[in-house]
Order: C-alpha cells, then structure tokens, then sequence
C-alpha cells in the first residue's frame, strides 16, 4: 500500500501571528488515518492556534492545511462546507448551546444537513449519547450536566455526522482523574474501533502517555515544532533538555522557588 | 462494492404478509433519507406478519444506517410482525448491539412533564416578592454604603467616578444632542401646523420651552442613560459576577457595594443632571430654528420663551435629572449583582436593568408631576 494514501492531514509550511505578533511560523507535519496524534506545547506555544488554524478559523500568514485533499486554508465555496463535514470539533468548554438540551445539541448537525426522518434521527443521536455513556441525560440542559459530562456531551455533538476526524482542544483540562481517565478510555476506544482519526491539543501529560500514538511539541522559544514522535521515546531519548523537562515535569529553573536557597 | 444503478435497500412484500428487506453496499445517511419513505409506505400497505431483514450484503453503514437497522430490527416500523435479521456481518453486529431497547425506552421516558398552572402562578409570584424585597435590600445596602463613604471620602476611589462619568456622561453627548434637537425640531413642527389654525404660531416657543424643560429634556436623557449605560452597568457587574471578579473582591474585604457600586451611582448622580440641562438646551434649539425658518425673530422667540419658562420649571427639570440618574445607575448594579449563572445570565440581566429603569422613571415623573401641581390646585 502507498504510505502516502495513509497520510489525513497534512500540514505545510504553516505560520500564524496575531496582528505584528508571530505565534508560530514554518510548521510542518502529518496525522495519519486512525491515530491519536497529540499537540503538546507549554502555555502560549500557541497550540489552540494551531487547532483554529487547521480547522479554518484563523487564516494563517502563509501554508496550507489539506484535511483529505482539500485545503482548509483557502477553499473555494463549494468545497468549504464539504470540508467542513470531514471533521467534528470539541471546544475547551465544551460550547454547547446552552438554550438548547443534549439531545437537541446533538440532532442539530443532522437537522441542518441530512433529510433523516425524526424516528431516526433520535435513535442516531442516541447512539452518539450511548457511546460517549450519557443516554441518560439525553433531556438535561448543558448547566445540568458536570464538566466532564458537558465534554463528553460536546465530544457526542462533535460526531453527530459521523466525521472521520476529531479535533479535541484540551480535553481533560478541568477535570478529575477519574474522569480524565474515562474521557480518555473514549478516545481510544474510539479511534480503535471507529477509526476515527483524534488531533487533540492537550498539555495533561499522563492523558498524553494514556492516548498518544504520535505527539509534536510547539516551542514557544523558537516558535516552531522541536520534536515530533511517540511520547514514551521523547521521554527518553530526545536530545533537547527542554522537552526532556517537559515530559518530566521539571520546573524552570528561573522560574522556581528561590526564598529558601537565598536566605538559608 | 455497490454498483451506482443498484439501489442500497430493495423491499419485497407479498400478499400473504412475508416482507423481505435487502441491503447492499453502504448504508449511510443519504440512503437512508431517500428510502424511508418508500419503506414506510410499502411496509404498512400490507398487514406484514413476518419481516425477514437480509444484511449480506451490506459492506458498512454510518451513524444514520445503524439507526435504521435497528429501528427496523426492534420492530418500531411493523410492531406486530416477527422479525428476523441474518448475514450482517459480525463487526457490524456488535455495533447493532450497542443500543438496547431499555435504552430506548429510558429516553423516551425522560420526557419532562410540564409545570401545572398553579406551579407557575406560585413561582411568579414568589419571584416578583423576593426581587420586591432584593430591592429594599439594595437600597438600603447602597444609602448605607454612600454613609460609610461620606465617613472615608479619601478612600473612594474617585478616578474610578471619574472614569464612569466620562464613558457613561461625556461619550454620550452626540447621540443626546442628536436627539434632542430632532425632538425638538418634530414638535415645534408637528405643533405649528394646528397652531397656525388659530394663529397662535408664536406660542409653540412657549410650548417648546415648557415641554423641553420640564418634561422632555429629564425623560429623554434618563431613557437614554438606561439604554446606553444602565445596561452597561448590568453587563460589566454581570460579567463580574460570572467571572468570580465579585466573589475575589468579597473575600478581600472589599464589598462590591461599596467599591463598585457607589462610584457608578455618584457618576449617574452628577452626570445626569448636566446632560439634562444640555439636553434642555438642545431641545429648545431645535424648537427655536423651526421657529426662525417660520419667520419670527429671535428677540419675539426669546421673549416668549422667558414669560413661558420660569426658574422653578428649570430647577424642575434639573432635579428630576438627579432623581432619574439615581434610579438608572443604581437599577444596572443591582440587576448586574442579581446576575444568575448561564450564558444567556448577562443578557437577562441588561435586559431587566433597562425594562425596570425605564418603568421606575415613568413612575418617578408621575409622581413629579402630582407633586409639582398639587400646591397649584390647592
């Protein structure tokens, strides 16, 4: 099989700034189909960016973002919504309509973009509801539900079309342990069985040791990729301190507790 | 693979009640859109006894099939028929499974019952009380606040006022201007045209004096304050408040009413009453040019006008800008404070301190207007 056939996402040559501030320049890399692919970077690396990026909601300076042979970056009109339907998003905060209940969260992509009949349309959403272990809370509103529930929620709304691709901006941020784990049990168990391709922007490094197939690391000093590949080999092996600290949670020595040494 | 001219789902149905439902290819959501029609007309034709679902040769389905599949297969299309699915393949089944029919049940009994009518008349009213008595809590809250700042004037945070003053005062000059001179321009318009009846044209400047000074200016001013900075204030105290900014400022000490909410009604306090007089000004301005361009000279205008408007009227018309710049700033904050979580809270919140300014200005003129005559009458 050509390699090439395998490669979902490919990113070319990528750089964003916000106004005169550049965020990150001359990103490349590749998410193949059906992995976890991981962006890690420390606070202000611009990973959300990158996430917006990619999924057309910021324009970049310059590259391209092809997501299954389309470009993300400048689609013409008629390509941009079938673009759009290749990948499901779950924000931050989840981003549910408020005004609206779960299960009409859910139904709204299929309300919008398929012509189902209602009978089917609910036992659709409530597939979607099972798998993410919410059937339950189906008639709940979004404040009614618990962070993670209101994720998994998002995560449920994110796959109503059933897309190939899912982006994930910090999942597990806010939440407990137990159900960080759970959330990502999900993940994987989604992408194992579902072959759904995950991009997810996280910086909660057990989640990452728990889901990642690949990871690339945004580096908010040379505003630019510094690593790219399995998590547990970075751990070990790379060869920049920097990441070698990052993946083993060792403080910035200018930024540590100093009081101590000084007045010992 | 489906060929293009197979269609993915093909319906038998016999005259003795034996349907056959053949899928092939991939079932997905536009297929299942298109069929269903027909299915649901070929399958309640005939009293269909036994329903025989043949899946051999479907390769994959997404989201919308699986629905179908087991809408089909738990008999919610042929609820008195046996039916009998064979050949899906075992990937395919497993997902089949993942929905059970208690599932489907629970979801449907999670509809919510409405509330009976007396439920909600008792809940209305036990709002409408417990704002009723949030509101004699603010005021006195506030009169004890401004008692306690009047003890530490050093202490208030006057550039705060200050800043308030200019972006709720200052900034809203040009829409007051803008209003106030059309007003006054439609009235001296609309009244001159009925006046000329009677050739009583000159006394539309003592009506337009009369009319600016004591009524419009005030009520014009105040509504616009409510609309642009009454609302203002809800959204940033709302904001707040969402934001735990409230909470942060509580647990140092620093209680909202008094770091907050005190600047903002001192700056509606003082800013109002100079934005009515200006407003007066405006007003009678547009008056007077109508006036100018019907003809009369300025002297005969002015003239008019100073037997017309007295003192008092102006002192009238002043007061109640402190009057109304007091309800309009303090009704922002406290519907700001009163800010409930969610994210249509703010929205609410704005709303509310614009409807209830408004309704309390109205309120507060009437009883202006009953104790400013009562002395005439009596």
């Amino acid at each position: 099989m050509n390699p090439e056939a395998d490669i979902i996402i490919s990113v070319k040559d990528l750089s964003v700034s916000y106004g005169e501030r550049l965020i990150f320049k001359n990103v490349n890399f590749e998410v193949r189909r059906g992995e976890v692919f991981v962006i890690l970077g420390g606070s202000g690396s611009g990973k959300s960016t990158l996430l917006k990026t990619m999924i057309g909601l910021y324009p970049p300076q310059r590259g391209e973002v092809w997501i299954e042979g389309g470009n993300v970056v400048s689609p013409n009109e008629n390509q941009r919504l079938e673009i759009l339907r290749r990948f499901g998003v779950m924000y931050q905060s989840g981003a549910l309509f408020g005004s609206m209940t779960v299960l009409e969260n859910v139904q709204l992509p299929l309300d919008e973009f398929t012509a189902l009949p209602k009978p089917i349309k609910e036992l659709v959403v409530l597939a979607k509801l099972k798998l993410v272990g919410l059937a339950g809370a189906a008639r709940k509103t979004p404040s009614e539900l618990s962070g993670g529930m209101q994720k998994r929620a998002a995560i449920a709304r994110a796959m109503a079309l059933d897309p190939r691709i899912l982006f994930l901006d910090e999942p597990s941020s806010g939440l407990d342990p137990i159900t960080s784990a759970g959330l990502d049990e999900l993940i994987t168990g989604l992408a194992r069985h579902f072959g759904i391709t995950f991009v997810i922007v996280t910086h909660e490094l057990p989640s990452v040791f728990a889901i990642a197939d690949r990871v690339i690391m945004l580096d908010s000093r040379v505003r630019t990729i510094s690593a790219e590949g399995k998590p547990g080999e970075l751990r070990e092996r790379a060869t920049d301190p920097w990441v070698r600290q990052f993946f083993n949670r060792q403080p910035d020595p200018a930024l540590s507790f100093h009081l101590d040494k000084s007045h010992a | 693979m489906n060929l293009k001219n197979e269609p993915v789902l093909e319906v038998n149905v016999s005259a003795d009640g034996q349907a056959n439902v053949l899928f092939r290819g991939r079932l997905d959501a536009t297929a299942v859109a298109s069929a269903w029609n027909n299915l649901g007309a070929r399958l309640s034709a005939t009293k269909v006894k036994q329903l025989a679902l043949d899946a051999s040769g479907l390769d994959s389905f997404d989201g919308a099939g699986l629905a179908l599949l087991q809408y089909l297969n738990q008999g919610k299309m042929t609820p008195r028929a046996t039916i009998s699915l064979s050949g899906l393949k075992d990937e395919l089944k497993r997902l089949l499974n993942l929905l059970t029919a208690e599932d489907y049940e629970a979801f449907h009994l999670g509809i919510q019952h409405k509330t009976p009518l007396p439920e909600e008349v008792g809940r209305a009213t036990r709002e409408v009380t417990t704002d009723l008595r949030e509101q004699v809590d603010f005021l006195g809250n506030l009169t004890a606040s401004f008692a306690g700042t009047l003890g530490s004037l050093k202490r208030t945070r006057w550039a705060e006022v200050w800043h308030v003053a200019e972006l709720a005062g200052a900034n809203a000059v040009p829409i007051v201007s803008l209003i106030s001179v059309l007003v006054g321009l439609i009235i001296a318009f609309e009244s001159a045209q009925p006046m000329a009846e009677f050739g009583a044209q000159l006394y539309v400047a003592n009506m337009i004096g009369l009319v600016m000074v004591r009524e419009l200016g005030p009520l014009m001013t105040a509504i616009l304050l409510a609309g642009r900075s009454g609302s203002a204030f809800a959204a940033e105290l709302g904001t707040m408040k969402v934001n735990e900014e409230l909470n942060a400022l509580e647990t140092f000490g620093l209680e909202p009413m008094r770091f907050l909410v005190v600047q903002r009604v001192t700056a509606g306090v003082l800013l109002c009453p100079t934005l009515t007089a200006y407003s007066m000004f405006m007003g009678v301005l547009g008056g007077v040019l109508v006036l100018l361009w019907l003809g009369f000279p300025l002297a005969l205008i002015w003239n008019q006008m100073q037997e017309s408007v007295h003192l008092r009227d102006v002192a009238l018309g002043i007061s109640k800008g402190f009057v109304f710049g007091a309800i309009v700033s303090a009704v922002g904050c406290l519907r700001g404070l009163q800010t409930r979580q969610g994210p249509s809270a703010v929205g609410v919140s704005t709303t509310r301190a614009v409807v209830t300014s408004i309704l309390l200005i109205i309120i507060a003129d009437a009883i202006f207007s009953v104790l400013f005559f009562l002395p005439v009458k009596l």
